[in-house]
């Protein structure tokens, strides 16, 4: 199955959009908990900060500033502390605060535990202004925030990734089987359409909404089937019905004929009468015909047959009447054609196309039957340069009764091609009317 | 020529009949395929028997192939409605001489009945056949006319040959169509005719009586003299 129709499948495109859709809510969701985790530790942050600030501060008031100073020297743990004068000089700790600034502040100070300086680090910090003038800073590292935070920030990226990779997947199989599926529909309505009436669209048991699909186009094929063998069996019923009337009231005329030596214009007229009827009764008999070749009871009388050598007779035979209409009947038929078929019928087939050409072109015509491999099986045209069928009409033609405006006039009862349709499907042939440019050409390939 | 008819409709029996009888020739009617196969196997002898395919009693192919079992060798002409592609070839399997597709014409079936009648009874075949001064070597496959060779293509030679074996007789369009051609159907083309035609040129042509003539309305036929 091709690539870019897996794409353009409606299942698969679905499943992009899924996607697209799932993988912003993940990323929503993400900045979401970003936002409310970064808050969260902050808030800790700065109560842990806070209260330090608050100790030291009480320190402060209780006992001064060189008590401060002292505490600031000694104490441990994980803060970082800054006492600056009124001057702004740092006089304690190792946090140099903005002079002006208070409250709350974010700063970036030089890595303590590596003394290159080449490193730093990011600090949240509180300002406290003193009453002479200094102000203490206690900051504590942002890093406590960095490891959950960024241990978040990839566990998203992770689940985003999982989320592409298997929703991709997911759309390709699911698109896949579904095309899988259409794909069977569409080869079984192509091979009802190319007249094969017996394909249907197979049904997998998933009992699904394509199998209900399925379901109801193959009772419309039912239908249609049993539609069309109605027709066909009305046209077969009235033939055979009225075959029996006719042919007793031909039987009456000649009777009849025999006794009118005497008077020539009621023989004539007897005569006429009767070459009528045999034409309706000729038709009826083609109309059954045609009935029991497509049956395909006459399958199982298949042998080896050139049907190379079936249109060189027929050329032969029909090559003096040819000439004697001024047409040329020209056989290329070197290649050989051989399949299993019957050979009476093929002889019809071919017959009744060289027939049908002959008839329809006027003199000065080139008729040529010619034959030709192509791969494992083998091509045979007719083609003369006549009048040709126009495009539309042209596949018509093997159509029962349809005759060309163009050929109204011309003896024929418009079943010729139609025979000639039958024996090509009941030998698997493939038959089709094209322009010859000018004139029409009748191509059969063979499906060996 | 004597003729049985086993027939089980009245009208086509009758018309089968009498039109026989108007040609001159004897008819005898039964009417379903038992009786049908104790006239064609008794005593009274007949030149050919026409059978329906479809028979009360005994259906047509079963009574052919009983007569043939009985070691009855009359000519069997199959008369069939069934337009049937397989019919021709399952008449000939039981032991029919040959087939009509109904309805047909009565010269077609006078002309089919008369070509049985008059079958070479089983012997030497001949190597020659002479017609008037027109002679063809069926071993060479030359044809001489007046000692004059007469260069004939093989369709041509085929179709000289059947005219010659039934000579005197009629030979329909698509007597000639089934036996040369081996088409059991009719072509609107006349290829029949226009063969015909070319070989007149050739047999006939300067010459001061002529060979084949036309029945019209029948066929053709190849005789010496009128």
């Amino acid at each position: 199955m091709p690539q870019t129709r897996l794409f353009r499948t409606s299942s698969f495109r679905l499943a992009a959009i899924y996607l697209a859709l799932f993988t912003v809510s993940v990323l929503i969701l993400g900045a979401v908990v970003y936002a409310v985790v970064h808050t969260q530790i902050a808030a800790e942050i700065d109560q842990d900060v806070e209260g330090e600030s608050a100790t030291l501060l009480k320190e402060y008031a209780a006992h001064g500033r060189d008590r401060l100073q002292g505490l600031i020297a000694t104490r441990g743990g994980s803060f970082a502390y800054g006492l600056v004068d009124s001057s702004g000089k740092l006089i304690a700790g190792e946090v140099a605060a903005p002079t002006a600034a208070a409250g709350w502040t974010y700063l970036r100070e030089p890595e303590s535990d590596e003394p290159d300086g080449e490193s730093t680090v990011d600090v949240r910090a509180l300002v406290t202004r003193l009453d002479d003038g200094g102000a203490l800073v206690v900051a504590d590292e942002w890093r406590g925030a960095r490891g959950p935070i960024h241990a978040l920030l990839s566990a998203f990226a992770w689940a985003l990734a999982a989320t592409l990779v298997l929703g991709a997947i997911g759309g390709l199989l699911l698109s896949s089987q579904a095309l899988r599926r259409i794909e069977a529909m569409r080869s079984a309505a192509q091979g009802i359409v190319a007249g094969d009436w017996r394909r249907r669209i197979p049904e997998t048991g998933a009992d699904d909404e394509l199998d209900h699909l399925a379901r109801t186009f193959n009772l419309m094929f039912d239908r249609i089937e049993s539609l069309l063998e109605a027709h066909k069996a009305v046209g077969a019923a009235i033939a055979h019905d009225l075959r029996r009337p006719l042919t007793r009231m031909a039987q009456r005329l000649e009777t009849q004929l025999g006794r009118e030596a005497s008077r020539p214009e009621t023989a004539a007229a007897l005569e006429a009468a009767i070459a009528d009827i045999h034409a309706v009764l000729a038709t009826f008999n083609a109309i059954l015909r045609i009935g029991q070749i497509e049956s395909g009871a006459r399958r199982a009388g298949f042998r080896g047959v050139d049907l190379a050598v079936v249109a060189r007779d027929i050329v032969e035979a029909f090559q003096p009447a040819a000439e004697e209409e001024g047409k040329s009947l020209i056989a290329e038929l070197d290649a050989a054609l051989p399949l299993s078929g019957d050979r009476e019928l093929l002889t019809q087939m071919v017959a009744n196309v060289v027939d049908n050409a002959l008839r329809h072109t006027p003199s000065g015509t080139q008729i040529v039957v010619a034959s030709a491999r192509r791969g494992v099986g083998g091509r045979l045209t007719v083609s003369d340069n006549g009048p040709g069928a126009p495009e539309a009409e042209r596949q018509r033609i093997f159509e029962r009764f349809y005759r060309l405006d163009a050929a109204r006039s011309t003896p024929g009862d418009g079943l010729g091609l139609s025979v000639v349709a039958a024996i090509a499907e009941l030998h698997g042939m493939a038959y089709v009317a094209e322009d010859n440019a000018p004139g029409l050409r009748i191509v059969f390939d063979l499906r060996n | 020529m004597k003729i049985l008819i086993i027939e089980d409709d009245e009208d086509g029996a009758a018309f089968l009949a009498s039109g026989i009888a108007e040609r001159g020739h004897e008819a005898d009617v039964a009417r379903n395929g038992r009786d049908g196969l104790v006239m064609a196997t008794g005593a009274q002898r007949y030149d050919v028997v026409i059978v329906d395919r479809l028979l009360p009693e005994l259906d047509g192919l079963s009574l052919v192939k009983a007569m043939r079992a009985a070691g009855s060798a009359t000519p069997a002409l199959f008369l069939t409605s069934l337009s049937g592609i397989d019919a021709r070839v399952e008449g000939l399997e039981a032991g029919g001489d040959d087939y009509l597709v109904k309805p047909f014409a009565f010269t077609e079936l006078m002309a089919r009945v008369t070509a049985l009648a008059r079958r070479p009874t089983l012997g030497a075949e001949p190597t020659v056949l002479v017609v008037g001064d027109l002679e063809m070597d069926l071993i060479r496959r030359t044809v001489k006319r007046g000692g004059q060779p007469i260069d004939l293509q093989p369709r041509e030679f085929q179709l000289l040959e059947f005219l010659m074996r039934s000579e005197g007789r009629v030979a329909t369009r698509s007597m000639l169509l089934e036996k040369v051609w081996s088409f059991h159907f009719d072509p609107q083309t006349n290829i029949v005719e226009t063969h015909i035609s070319r070989l007149r040129a050739k047999v006939d042509r300067g010459q001061a009586t002529p060979l084949i003539h036309t029945l019209r309305g029948a066929g053709y036929t190849l005789r010496a003299s009128n």
